[in-house]
């Protein structure tokens, strides 16, 4: 596949909750190595796009495929999909109780890694967790478990990783290293999907952006129109528009 | 059969280190233990003994319940639930995962209660233990695999212990049923009737396949 091929190929996506249309109608294409930012007011369908692309959720109608899985309906077929995907959600997905290493092997055990006790080692090492790697995930701050956190998304090595305000509950010193570490995962070749309020980290991250407001995309925003004032600008005026 | 494993490892381990699922449960059964030995009425021990595999099986009933619905409460908690369910395999080794680790925490609670019947009404809860094993093991894997099944069911709703209950109770109506005859007849007669085995292997096999092809669909959201 070259590197301008779509990896996230979404037709019409359309999740209802009852009665309560939370996704309406999207097309979207993410490229391979690409970085995308979605934005949108709370309650705009944000998180939703990104379970529905991690597969937790069942889209109502429409067609996602992400890398060489995932269209649809098949178990098996979803379970391919996912297996192409790092998810890093607003909690951690961690056990309190299992210690750094533990958590780790045990996601890496979920994915079949073929090492995982050599794999939880070198992403312990990687995301600078080896002082911390035997104390229980429940003792960390909200910097260090959100540290462990990323370190389990990338447990599977994905293609694909999709990040749900990762910079909730970060103080400015944390933040700054986690604009670091997703910098290098975007250098690396990974396409991310990056679902965040703040146009700042929008803006230093992504190669595109996408707006939503009430589960349709408002606004789409290419490489040039990411400078901080200009995305600015756009996001108040179609976001206010369209409220 | 490797998420199976990772599962079971990663629920016990958890349970060893917090305890509080086990402990709950057993203070639960024994509370009903002691509180039935004395409630009940001044009689021959025969009259107290023929009440013992009822008491035995909504003590543990009861209990499983208290357990099952922390089983997946504790999965909320920074959820680790989507974290299970972004796994890219057969769902259903999850479910089975969950399943045994939940049988035997059941078996463990059940194991200490049936000693505390024993001692307070007089069960001959030792004098058949590979049948009595029989009954218990069956009995107790109806229960977790449905009650695992409906745990999942119940833990996104709102009122997760109330629905839990009312989901699992009816369809536990034969496997309880089942279990108290059985246990009755062996603590009676010695034997091993095989009718109420027969019900509880079909109502065991009917639980583990059904919640093991459902369980894919369960953790969707």
């Amino acid at each position: 596949m070259n590197a301008t091929a779509a990896v996230i190929s979404v037709r019409g996506l359309t999740k209802r909750f009852g009665p309560v249309t939370a996704l309406d109608g999207i097309d979207l294409d993410v490229r391979r190595g690409e970085t995308l930012a979605v934005l949108g007011p709370n309650g705009a369908g944000k998180s939703t796009l990104l379970r529905l692309l991690a597969g937790l959720a069942r889209p109502s109608r429409g067609s996602l495929r992400i890398g060489g899985g995932g269209d649809g309906d098949a178990s098996a077929s979803r379970a391919l999909a996912r297996g192409g995907v790092g998810y890093v959600g607003h909690a951690t997905l961690l056990y309190p109780a299992l210690t750094a290493r533990e958590n780790l092997v045990f996601a890496a055990r979920l994915y079949g890694v073929d090492d995982p006790a050599g794999r939880a080692g070198s992403l312990l090492r990687a995301q600078g967790l080896e002082a911390v790697a035997e104390r229980p995930a429940g003792e960390f701050s909200r910097g260090t478990a959100q540290r462990l956190a990323i370190a389990r998304g990338l447990v599977h090595d994905p293609a694909v990783v999709l990040l749900d305000e990762p910079f909730a509950g970060l103080d400015r010193a944390a933040s700054e290293r986690l604009l670091e570490r997703l910098r290098d995962l975007g250098r690396s070749g990974r396409t991310l999907v990056l679902v965040t309020h703040d146009l700042g980290h929008a803006s230093a991250l992504a190669d595109s952006a996408l707006v939503l407001v009430r589960g349709r995309i408002v606004h789409r925003a290419s490489a040039e129109d990411l400078e901080p004032a200009r995305l600015e600008a756009a996001y108040l005026a179609r976001v206010e528009a369209a409220s | 059969m490797n998420v199976l494993l990772a599962v079971l490892w990663k629920d016990l381990l958890s349970e060893w280190r917090s305890r509080d699922r086990v402990v709950s449960m057993l203070l639960f059964s024994l509370l009903v233990v002691v509180i039935f030995h004395f409630a009940l009425p001044p009689g021959p021990p025969a009259q107290a003994q023929a009440l013992a595999p009822g008491l035995l099986w909504v003590a543990t009933l009861f209990a499983a319940l208290l357990g099952l619905n922390r089983a997946f409460a504790l999965e909320l908690e920074n959820d680790a639930l989507s974290g299970l369910a972004l796994a890219p395999v057969d769902r259903g080794w999850i479910f089975l995962g969950k399943a045994i680790a939940n049988f035997v925490l059941i078996v463990v609670v059940q194991v200490v209660t049936a000693g505390a019947f024993g001692l307070a009404f007089g069960a001959p809860v030792l004098a058949h233990p590979v049948g009595f094993a029989l009954v218990l093991g069956l009995g107790s894997a109806g229960i977790s695999a449905a009650g695992t099944l409906f745990g999942a069911v119940a833990v996104r709703t709102r009122f997760r212990e109330l629905v839990l209950a009312l989901l699992l109770l009816p369809l536990l109506v034969p496997v309880l049923a089942a279990a108290t005859r059985a246990t009755t007849v062996l603590f009676e007669t010695g034997d091993l009737d095989p009718a109420p085995l027969r019900l509880l292997a079909v109502a065991d096999a009917v639980f583990w396949i059904s919640s093991y092809l459902l369980f894919e669909y369960v953790l969707d959201e």
